[in-house]
């Protein structure tokens, strides 16, 4: 047992947190400062950000330096998830891509598509979403139904996609589409790069329960792709979206763990302040034990990250325990906003209450439960373990 | 970074796993279980625990022991709740600690190489049953009164640890009235135990501090017994429902049962993680090792509660049956579940740990640096 970093770990925590203090100004880790900018603004100023980083070298930490990452280890990923969510810095804009297209491409890209795609993701250049949901498809992803017909040099798309995150900022899509009719359902599916500007193809915003639009629908009417935008071979497609989706097995998840723990926190200060039955909510014996029992599955989500981070640093591949961390995080993440609305009450309705500012963690409380759903939602994670991990028969 | 036990500590956990597994399992359990008046403590398996050494782990060196950590002993303390083994090993390993964390060096050298070498049973009298803090005994000119209520294995003991209001005393149980009881979990013994004037040999660095430690290992040993149990119970409830077949199907293919399986399998994991963080953290000494004896305490009491109370439930009626082992878990988890503070009082205790200070109203605290992921804390 040892849950000391190594020296060349803690280097790196101290040249990117310096970094941080340099180049992330107080006023960008507060709410505050964000609120009034519209959605398109936020998104630009974090483009902008991260842009900077890149080219300052805090990018791609795990990816290898010649598709322009940083050939770290594991451990310095971890460390740079950690100092990103302790500095509260801008989320990502290109989540889907560094998740899982990028190291699809690293894995079966021509040599084309890696130079083409890595490093302008990696420094913002281009946006990608991820086309794999449509309306009668979502769990069960391969009830998906676009299809992709050959037309020249092109395919002809017509369908469309949903819960899109990124619609509205999007530059490209790495889309499944149906490119030939197939003996089974898993056949004949191909994932396409398709350009989102261009006329065949629309997106909409949806608005979500918090009143923003991160995700959208899009639609694609006569689009065209070239044929050899396609990763992974034509009527490659499910093994292709298999493979991709294995790629967030890695995450140790100790970025969302000291985010969620800041959240904690920020619900304690609260419940130290808010009054209940004419005493502080953080005197209620039955809130205490509300608060220390949430608490109690965060610090047992930071022991699992470290589990991760020793299995993942030794070259395992946890296979479908990946899921089991989804669960963790995702729930726990649950139990900190179910606590927060159980401090505030009926003050949890508006925006601010008894001298404090609620909008932030309101947020947080109903963005919890979509984390619940996307990504395999929980029902599909536990039939997962239930099945791949206990050996339940199907 | 490695949060895994070391190769000592795997060898060590290979070696009483397959010492259960080969000499004394769930019919020795059993036997135990069917023949409540004896004392509870089968001879080969107390004389093979002495032998191995498994009562000198925490011992130090120097008085005849061998030296390790709490982690070391977790790894028996699991082992143990897994096989559901009785007798007076954590009783007479917490006698230890009482010695080595609150004895004179001549209290250690007289009698820390007795239990390292597996001659002495103890019992430990530290909190009045169903609290987590207390005295159970008034001392009064080195003489203790008081009815310590339900303690385990005391009828057997060579030596009681008993918590007065001014220290912890060691007391020779013939100076004692001790009267049997009978106990729901028969892995154990229990007796009521009461003084009146008994003569005590106080333990001389005695102070709160080192009685909140004592507990504190307690609770963490309990806490991987506890994940032991769970995980058993877990592992032969799905190799159960993976064969028994229902509407023409094995049960453990619906999902109302799957679903709850793989809850049950998370949440014991993450109690593991816990359990095993917390005794590490006592031995490094780490800023947050009380929270995280509590930590574990918590989720280990809730997953082995859930966990055996499904292998009843998932067996079906035969889970319910005395012939069937499932009670020898759910029995043993609610024994633990409630000793040395239950779920509800370590909770309290988070909170008060977490939520008893100022408001802080310029940031809130970043919690990793006192956690020991921050550089150079753990």
């Amino acid at each position: 047992m040892d849950l000391q970093f190594s020296k060349e770990d803690e280097e790196f925590r101290s040249e990117f947190r310096a970094w941080l203090d340099t180049n992330l100004p107080q006023d960008m880790r507060t709410e505050d400062w964000w609120r009034p900018k519209s959605d398109d603004e936020q998104f630009q100023i974090r483009r902008d950000w991260e842009k900077k980083k890149a080219e300052a070298g805090y990018c791609g930490i795990q990816w290898p330096t010649e598709f322009g990452g940083r050939g770290g280890s594991p451990t310095m990923k971890a460390i740079y998830d950690e100092e990103m969510a302790k500095a509260n810095a801008p989320r990502t804009v290109n989540p889907l891509g560094l998740a899982f297209l990028g190291p699809t491409v690293m894995a079966i890209g021509t040599d084309e598509q890696k130079a083409a795609i890595i490093k302008p993701l990696l420094h913002t250049d281009v946006i990608w979403c991820q086309g794999f949901s449509e309306p009668g498809a979502g769990s069960d992803l391969a009830a998906l139904q676009m299809k992709a017909v050959p037309q020249g040099t092109d395919y002809l798309i017509n369908g469309q996609k949903i819960w899109t995150t990124n619609a509205m900022h999007g530059d490209k899509i790495f889309t499944l589409a149906r490119t030939s009719e197939g003996a089974k359902r898993h056949d004949g599916i191909s994932m396409l790069l398709i350009d989102m500007h261009q006329p065949g193809v629309e997106a909409r915003p949806l608005k979500q329960i918090t009143g923003e639009s991160e995700f959208g629908e899009v639609f694609f009417t006569d689009a065209l792709c070239p044929q050899d935008e396609v990763l992974g071979g034509e009527g490659n497609g499910w093994m292709t979206a298999m493979l991709l989706l294995s790629f967030e097995r890695g995450s140790s998840a100790i970025g969302q763990y000291t985010e969620f723990r800041r959240q904690w926190d920020a619900v304690a200060q609260i419940a130290k302040q808010v009054e209940r039955d004419g005493k502080k909510a953080s005197q209620d014996p039955v809130l205490r034990q509300q608060l220390a029992n949430s608490l109690v599955d965060l610090e047992c989500l930071k022991y699992h990250s470290w589990h991760v981070l020793t299995a993942t640093s030794q070259g395992k591949d946890l296979g479908y325990e990946a899921s089991m961390t989804k669960m963790m995080w995702s729930e726990t993440f649950r139990k900190v906003s179910d606590t927060y609305e159980a401090i505030l009450g009926s003050a949890f309705q508006v925006p601010e209450y008894q001298g404090l500012t609620l909008e932030e963690l309101t947020t947080m409380a109903l963005w919890s439960r979509s984390c619940t759903i996307w990504g395999g939602s929980a029902q599909v994670q536990r039939s997962i373990v239930a099945e791949r991990v206990l050996g339940l028969p199907r | 970074m490695r949060f895994q036990l070391n190769d000592e500590q795997r060898a060590l956990q290979d070696a009483v796993r397959s010492y259960l597994r080969d000499r004394f399992g769930p019919a020795q359990v059993r036997e135990v279980y069917d023949n409540p008046d004896t004392d509870g403590v089968p001879a080969a398996l107390w004389k093979a625990i002495g032998e191995q050494g498994w009562l000198a782990v925490l011992v130090p060196e120097e008085h005849d022991g061998i030296g390790l950590g709490l982690l070391d002993a977790a790894v028996l303390a699991r082992a143990f709740g897994a096989a559901t083994v009785p007798g007076p090993w954590l009783s007479t390993i917490l006698l230890g600690e009482a010695i080595r964390l609150a004895g004179s060096d001549e209290q250690k050298a007289k009698l820390l190489p007795g239990i390292a070498a597996g001659e002495v049973k103890g019992a430990v009298a530290l909190l009045p049953n169903g609290s987590a803090r207390g005295a159970v005994a008034t001392a009064t000119d080195g003489k203790l009164s008081g009815n310590l209520g339900l303690v385990e294995y005391a009828a057997v003991a060579d030596t009681l640890v008993v918590a007065a209001q001014d220290g912890l005393y060691l007391v020779d149980p013939t100076h004692a009235t001790i009267t049997s009881s009978p106990a729901l979990d028969r892995t154990v013994r229990l007796s009521t135990v009461v003084l009146d004037g008994a003569p005590g040999e106080k333990l001389t660095n005695s102070s709160d501090a080192v009685l909140a430690e004592i507990l504190d290992r307690a609770a963490v040993l309990v806490a991987n017994d506890l994940v032991g149990i769970a995980r058993k119970a877990l592992t032969d409830t799905v190799e159960y429902d993976k064969t028994r077949v229902q509407f023409g199907k094995p049960v453990g293919s619906f999902q109302a049962i799957k679903h709850d399986l793989a809850d049950i399998h998370l949440g014991i994991t993450m109690a593991e993680h816990a359990a095993l963080y917390a005794a590490h953290a006592q031995d490094i000494d780490a800023p947050d090792k009380e929270l995280a004896a509590s930590i574990a305490k918590v989720k280990a009491g809730d997953m082995a509660n859930e966990s055996t109370s499904a292998m009843i439930q998932y067996h079906g009626g035969i889970g319910y049956t005395w012939e069937h082992d499932s009670h020898f878990y759910l029995k043993r988890a609610k024994r633990l579940e409630y000793a040395f503070g239950d779920a509800s009082q370590h909770r309290e205790r988070i909170a008060s740990l977490l939520l008893d200070g100022e408001v802080d109203g310029t940031r809130a605290p970043v919690s990793a640096e006192s956690s020991g992921m921050a550089s150079g804390v753990a």
